[in-house]
């Protein structure tokens, strides 16, 4: 009998998407690096508030490992104090801790070592087991970014890519330090588990604001006939960080502002906001837009890349009448670190709708303030019905736009004209504004207990796929080049303040100014 | 934080109210300076009670129901120991979510009126929703599915519910084919209309069919050719109704109702026959629901009776058409004639 013989699968007439929670299969989660920043900070605390609001499965395990040698006790200890103090927006219940505590274990381990990779087998086979996870496992890489090919390989060597159930893995950025590093740890990968198997995280892309985008886009019809060159001026991307390396020095002196948020989260934004609608709402179809977009941004040539992107490094600066150190001063950096804490590009998106629309994005390290947002700026009206003559010619009026509040307060604002109280046409900007916490009274989820339950589902819509990797190292590594190559006289900002003269000057050169978020 | 009665209750007077209480609102972050008050309203959401505390259940439902679903509330309770004027009084319902520093607040509004002036609040209701929003009425009225309701009832019923973008009403406790015709004839007007004794279910419902989605599974839905509901009363409920019918649509599978001794009012147990396999859905006790196959699987689970603040969440989640619900009904009318 031929396939096209064969009956199609029957589907569930019983499904109702409308009421029913989301099913979230059983399955184990083996955390590398269990005993580091972003597990204590992030992964735990959101698997707990997932197990408190019960939308992960009854029949869940967590198997951490680390080098640090400890009992399941100490790590379920260790874990109570991380996910009291760093949970988001939600209280601590100390008897629902109690049962998720009874999920936690833990595998002390060198990830150089074979025997680290059998205890974890063992262990997997006990929780199978004695949790009933199906033989479902989802890996999840926290460690240092050099050992990711090589744990991936020892999995394979070990057979755990493969069980009873179904086997994923959660790569953390960064996914490889340039194009040919992120290449090749594509290729290691592969080589154990398929591209289906793999999810390349970006927290960005599960924050409930980048996920709105597409919905504020696609499902309304007011917005996208404006959303073309026709009417958008350009668009701003800021993620301004108040906070300096805190303690990270060593790791971000290798990085730097350009591959730490621009290559990676921002770039994915960029993506999302400017893609083209998906024909069908999958993970296939959006991805597929996504990775066209990026593909679409002009690579640089090299003499392009002085004039279209600017790089800083904060210097000492007051900050709330304190004086903070600049980032030569900071712990384990290099007195003459030419890392980029600040970087700011210009990018072009060379298809029909974005032609000739800069796209400015900027972040930075030690900013005035925690902010990120993306301001669409529309065109000013072509008739200057309001200007107003002042000693020094005609008064800018301000254009529209558009405000995607990442964080702090997740939310949109427009900003348009209107005429002030009173007699006279005197026009002045104002704001319409939608809050997250206004509207909805829910609380949001977190973007890591987004992503993490997709991996459990195995919906892969908001993660990050090769090509999409690749694309975005495409675009930023003729700059990574050019500033290698470069000695730039930094510092060349100070901390509490918006970055470089120079990046105000790459937007004037346009006419544009950056906004102050 | 409230305002004084306000009587004759005008719609005027009531939305000077309203801006009153925003007004002393905010000279608490004038105080302050900085803003501590976010003003939330995303539907409006009418309730309308006759029951004989006043409204002030309703109230207090329809307060806990803000922090999910932010909306301008509005209680019309009917009683005849109102006075012959309505009467109104406004007030803010605010909390503070947590780790965070600003209030939200949604304002309220009751409205006291005899059952003869019922039928005239519709001018006085339509200048209170909140313009361009959802409408959603709760019906906790008894006349709604009733049919010794009187005409002026009627009336002050069909106002609300040409305000409204959705209707709740609840069937339980009240003669299934008699509801089903008054919520057919409301749909029939092109009405979105739900029934909580629909959304009671959800808890059976969601691992039932939780069951079916694994594509690896021996036997499929359309292979249970039988439908077995149990109930503790002399006939069955709509509920239980509801349960055959969102069973038996897609496939006309055939329903049999079996009355059983049970631990209460309500669905009692679902069996599910195939030629090999058969799957028991019951309560096992006042709290506790067990799920098991004869392929050996089994599962239990917490079981309570759902609280209106529970049901009606669920509710304004789903502003619009609800696909199950509107298949199911349509089963459920045939299988209650």
């Amino acid at each position: 009998m031929s396939v096209l013989d064969q009956a199609p699968p029957e589907i569930n007439p019983l499904q109702d998407p409308l009421r029913f929670a989301r099913r979230v299969p059983p399955c184990a989660i083996v955390i590398f690096g269990a005993s580091g920043d972003l597990s204590r900070r992030k992964l735990l605390p959101s698997l707990y508030r997932l197990f408190y609001e019960r939308r992960i499965s009854q029949n869940f395990a967590v198997i951490g490992s680390s080098r640090t040698p400890m009992s399941d006790e100490q790590f379920r200890e260790k874990m109570r104090e991380s996910v009291s103090k760093f949970l988001e927006d939600a209280p601590f219940d100390e008897d629902v801790w109690k049962s998720f505590a009874q999920t936690l274990f833990y595998v002390p381990g060198d990830m150089n070592k074979p025997e680290s990779y059998e205890d974890i087998r063992k262990k997997l086979d006990e929780v199978e087991k004695s949790h009933q996870t199906a033989g479902n496992v989802l890996f999840y890489l926290s460690t240092q970014p050099s050992y990711y090919a090589e744990a991936v390989l020892a999995l394979g060597e070990h057979h755990l890519n493969k069980g009873n159930g179904w086997r994923r893995i959660i790569i953390e950025k960064p996914f490889g330090h340039d194009l040919a590093s992120a290449q090749k740890l594509n290729e290691e990968i592969h080589k154990v588990f398929a591209e289906s198997e793999v999810y390349r995280i970006d927290h960005y892309l599960g924050k409930e604001t980048v996920q709105n985008i597409l919905a504020f886009r696609f499902g309304n019809s007011m917005f996208e006939p404006l959303w073309n060159r026709r009417y958008v001026d350009h668009v701003q991307i800021t993620a301004a960080e108040s906070i300096g390396v805190e303690g990270r020095g060593a790791y971000y002196q290798e990085a730097g502002a350009l591959r730490d948020m621009i290559q990676n989260h921002l770039s994915q934004v960029m993506a999302t906001v400017a893609m083209e609608p998906p024909s069908v709402f999958d993970a296939e179809n959006v991805r597929d837009e996504r990775a066209k977009l990026l593909r679409a941004v002009r690579v640089m040539k090299p003499e392009d890349v002085p004039k279209y992107s600017v790089p800083g490094q904060y210097g000492p600066g007051y900050v709330a009448g304190q004086l903070l150190p600049g980032f030569r001063e900071e712990p384990s950096v290099s007195p003459d670190a030419q890392t980029d804490t600040y970087a700011a590009v210009t990018f072009f998106i060379d298809n029909w709708r974005w032609a000739g629309v800069p796209f400015y994005i900027r972040s930075g390290k030690r900013m005035p303030k925690r902010v990120t947002d993306i301001a669409i700026q529309f065109k000013a009206p072509p008739l200057g019905l309001f200007q107003q003559e002042t000693k020094t010619g005609p008064r800018e009026v301000r254009p529209n736009i558009l405000v995607v509040r990442i964080q702090p307060e997740e939310g949109i604002s427009l900003r348009f004209l209107s005429k002030s109280p009173g007699s006279g046409m005197r026009v002045r900007p104002v704001s319409m504004d939608f809050n997250y916490g206004s509207s909805f009274g829910e609380r949001s989820p977190t973007a890591y207990e987004t992503l993490l339950v997709d991996a459990m589902v195995g919906d892969p819509t908001l993660y990050t796929r090769q090509d999409m990797v690749n694309a975005s190292w495409q675009i930023v590594q003729p700059i990574l080049d050019v500033w290698a190559n470069t000695k730039f006289d930094f510092p060349n900002y100070a901390a509490g303040t918006w970055g470089p003269k120079a990046s105000d000057e790459m937007l004037a050169r346009q006419g544009h100014v950056w906004r102050i978020p | 934080m409230s305002t004084a009665v306000i009587s004759p209750a005008r719609p005027e007077q009531i939305l000077k109210g309203l801006s009153k209480l925003w007004t002393s609102l905010g000279e608490e972050e004038k105080q302050q300076g900085k803003p501590t008050v976010l003003r939330a309203c995303a539907m409006t959401l009418i309730v309308a009670t006759d029951e004989a505390d006043e409204g002030f259940e309703a109230s207090q439902t329809i307060s806990e129901l803000m922090r999910e679903h932010p909306s301008r509330g509005i209680v019309v309770a009917v009683s005849d120991k109102a006075e012959s004027e309505p009467q109104a009084r406004v007030l803010a319902q605010c909390w503070k979510p947590f780790g965070k520093a600003q209030q939200i607040c949604c304002e309220q509004i009751e409205i006291k009126a005899r059952s003869e002036s019922w039928a005239n609040l519709g001018p006085i209701l339509l200048a209170l929703t909140a313009a361009d929003l959802p409408v959603v009425f709760w019906s906790r009225h008894s006349a709604a599915l009733s049919e010794k309701s009187t005409v002026e009832q009627q009336r002050g019923l069909d106002t609300l519910l040409n305000l409204a973008s959705k209707t709740v009403v609840d069937s339980r406790g009240l003669d299934p084919k008699l509801a089903f015709e008054r919520i057919a004839k409301w749909r029939g007007e092109g009405r979105v209309i739900a029934d909580l004794e629909w959304t009671r279910l959800t808890p059976w419902r969601e691992p039932l069919g939780h069951i079916f989605d694994n594509p690896a599974r021996e036997n499929k839905f359309s292979q249970f050719h039988t439908i077995e509901i149990g109930h503790p009363g002399d006939k069955p409920t709509a509920q239980e109704l509801y349960m055959a019918a969102w069973l038996s649509a897609p496939y006309k599978a055939q329903v049999e109702f079996k009355r059983v001794e049970s631990f209460g009012s309500g669905l009692h147990s679902i069996v599910l026959r195939a030629d090999n396999e058969t799957i028991t859905f019951e309560r096992t006790g006042c709290e506790c629901l067990r799920i098991w196959s004869t392929n050996g699987r089994e599962r239990r689970f917490n079981y309570v009776d759902a609280k209106p603040e529970t049901l009606m969440n669920e509710e304004l989640s789903i502003i619009g058409h609800d696909p199950a619900f509107e298949l199911a009904f349509e089963r459920a009318r045939e299988l209650a004639r």
